[in-house]
């Protein structure tokens, strides 16, 4: 069972790595074309070869349009994506000076209260952001440039959102029936 | 209680959720949930925003900086830029008095300026040097002390992470305050090596010695460099001159190292998976908290702790100096329990009115900036302070040979060291704003 969630938490964090790269490239030729874009425009270029620069220009050497549109709904995307993975490596930073002088058992209780709690808040944010995705499916809002409807970026977040909630369920119930011992501190 | 009072009372409960072990980003979470509740009476409110603040803090484009940066990171490790800047470094400083823990530092700065993340310079540079530090016998606990306190330079030298957080929350010039951390930043790496070069005199056997490299092999191991120099001229230098915006920035970064560790042969398909899972689980850590703390502060706010507060510390009458240096100290403090990034979220929001308010005879900007610098240094000691320095458990752990209480000895120096600079920059706050003041 454990090593089937940690599967599909990993698949969630390369799913989210590729969208990353994805959207380093897409900003990376967003930037060239605008570099490129200004020196077509420049007066050098322009009194050099003004034909072969205007018809650069216009079959579209430029920045891309809402380049940052499409960077801020795949980030969001990534970044709930990368949860689960965290989520079931323990990765959330904490401080252990004191609880490390604390009795075992005490730790325990800690440790199942916490991953209880943290399902609990997942699952909370998940339940929230569906209302949020309804909200901009409703008003049907759209971004200012692609005018892509917001709610898909807020859906594919949602699905993120959600396995990282189911992950942090697994986690919460394998520390409730002590399946997992507790490794204790951050995993690096 | 009043909403003031309630603000007020979330500290004392906040820590104490924190050093119960509650993650820190989620200890954040879950009092504004009940901070909230209390002052709005009721979850309306909070349910509300949450609808929404998740999903924007997530895709916030200034902060997207920081996947970036992270994965232009692994990529430099896997593109073998640190084994490369080590040679050099050791090429030239290796056959000295401690010279081969002062090539460790001298990698470090060069890698902290292709990485924003001192845990990742740390790690990174560990691989290479610390093999390379038995070798020529050098003790394990000066070895990893040594390691830690270079690592921290992978956030003072630009790029950094902790500056992009600061910038945000301050709304200042990412690309000024990263032109700022610089000088400041060489400072640090030189005064590690002194105090290298001063424990090695002092304690002769904690250092072996390494035979000199000769000249056509010291110019061979600096030609190596180039990719790392390349990369970070084209970010640093793309963003000061405004070709792009940081976060475009780091993306070129990224797709520049990326594209060295492919030519390297060091990008494979089993390395890229595991430089996302590391970029996830950095990700997801460095998000959660910055989530914890935006709706901490965004109850904060609506309680008016901060501004109250800021007011009473001004009515107090006390010279800006005294208060300047107390909130330093509170940081060093603090930096002994917790690590930066959350240190940085949960206190800037408070003390940054408060430094705003006061008078330096510069103008605010200055303020902000010299201020950004200062609080970034004092958190970076934070790592290498016992108990709770992040670097120093990274470290150790790659070295099992050294005891946890041997690299504690050994880091001592370089705590004093960064005192003695923490020191210098705040009474020449010159030296951190010379370069902004000439270019800008």
């Amino acid at each position: 069972m454990h090593k089937a969630v940690l599967t599909l938490a990993r698949w969630m964090a390369v799913l989210g790595g590729l969208v990353l790269v994805a959207l380093v490239l897409i900003t990376c030729v967003s930037v060239a074309g605008r570099i490129l874009n200004g020196w077509l425009h420049s007066d050098f270029l322009q009194g050099l070869i003004p034909g072969p620069a205007d018809w650069l220009i216009g079959i579209g050497v430029g920045p891309l349009l809402g380049d940052f549109e499409l960077v801020e709904a795949g980030m969001a995307f990534a970044i709930f994506a990368f949860l689960p993975l965290c989520q079931i490596t323990r990765g959330h930073a904490s401080v252990d000076i004191f609880t490390s002088r604390m009795p075992a058992a005490i730790n325990r209780v800690i440790g199942v209260l916490v991953d209880l709690i943290f399902a609990a808040v997942l699952i909370l944010i998940a339940q929230r952001l569906y209302v949020g995705t309804l909200d901009k499916m409703a008003f049907n809002e759209t971004t200012f440039m692609l005018q892509f409807p917001i709610w898909w970026a807020y859906g594919a977040s949602l699905f993120a959102a959600v396995v990282a909630a189911l992950v942090a369920i697994y986690m919460a119930l394998a520390r409730l029936a002590g399946a997992l011992p507790d490794p204790g501190e951050v995993d690096l | 209680m009043t909403a003031l009072e309630i603000g007020i009372a979330s500290f004392p409960v906040l820590m104490g959720l924190i050093f119960l072990r509650v993650p820190i980003g989620l200890a954040m979470f879950l009092v504004a949930l009940g901070g909230l509740y209390l002052v709005t009476d009721g979850m309306t409110v909070a349910l509300s925003r949450l609808k929404n603040e998740t999903y924007s803090t997530f895709s916030s484009y200034s902060l997207s900086i920081i996947p970036m940066f992270l994965l232009m990171g692994y990529f430099a490790t896997l593109g073998g830029m640190s084994q490369a800047l080590f040679r050099a470094a050791a090429a030239f400083l290796g056959h000295r008095k401690g010279g081969v823990a002062m090539a460790s530092v001298g990698a470090c700065a060069g890698f902290g300026a292709i990485c924003g993340s001192s845990l990742a310079t740390a790690a990174t540079m560990s691989q290479v040097a610390l093999p390379e530090l038995k070798r020529y016998g050098y003790s394990g606990g000066f070895s990893t002390a040594t390691l830690a306190a270079g690592g921290t330079l992978g956030i003072l030298i630009p790029p950094s992470v902790i500056l992009v957080i600061y910038a945000i929350l301050t709304e200042q010039n990412i690309a000024k305050l990263f032109l700022a951390a610089f000088i400041p930043g060489i400072l640090a790496a030189i005064g590690y090596m002194i105090t290298i070069a001063i424990y090695v005199r002092l304690k002769p056997d904690s250092a072996g010695l390494r035979p000199p490299v000769p000249a056509a092999e010291r110019l061979q191991a600096l030609l190596e460099i180039w990719p790392v120099l390349l990369v970070f001229l084209l970010v640093v230098g793309g963003i000061y001159m405004g070709w792009f915006t940081p976060t475009e920035g780091a993306a070129v970064g990224a797709a520049g190292t990326s594209l060295i560790a492919l030519l390297n042969g060091g990008l494979t398909r089993a390395t890229m998976v595991e430089s996302f899972y590391s970029t996830a689980k950095n990700s997801a850590m460095i998000f959660f908290i910055i989530l914890g703390a935006a709706f901490y502060n965004g109850f904060l706010a609506l309680t008016q702790v901060p501004q109250e507060l800021s007011e009473w510390v001004v009515s107090l009458g006390l010279t800006p100096w005294s208060v300047l240096i107390c909130i330093l100290v509170l940081y060093l403090i603090f930096g002994c329990l917790m690590d930066s990034l959350s240190m940085i979220l949960l206190t800037i929001p408070i003390f940054f009115p408060i430094v705003s308010q006061l008078d330096f005879s510069m103008t605010p900007e200055e303020v902000a900036i010299w201020f950004g610098i200062l609080v970034l240094i004092v958190v970076e000691v934070g790592l290498i302070t016992p108990p709770v320095g992040m670097n120093l458990f990274v470290i150790n752990s790659m070295d099992p040979k050294t005891r946890m209480i041997e690299t504690y000895k050994s880091v001592i120096p370089f705590v004093a060291s960064d005192i003695v600079r923490v020191a210098i920059l705040v009474a020449f706050p010159g030296i951190t704003l010379v370069l902004l003041r000439a270019l800008y």
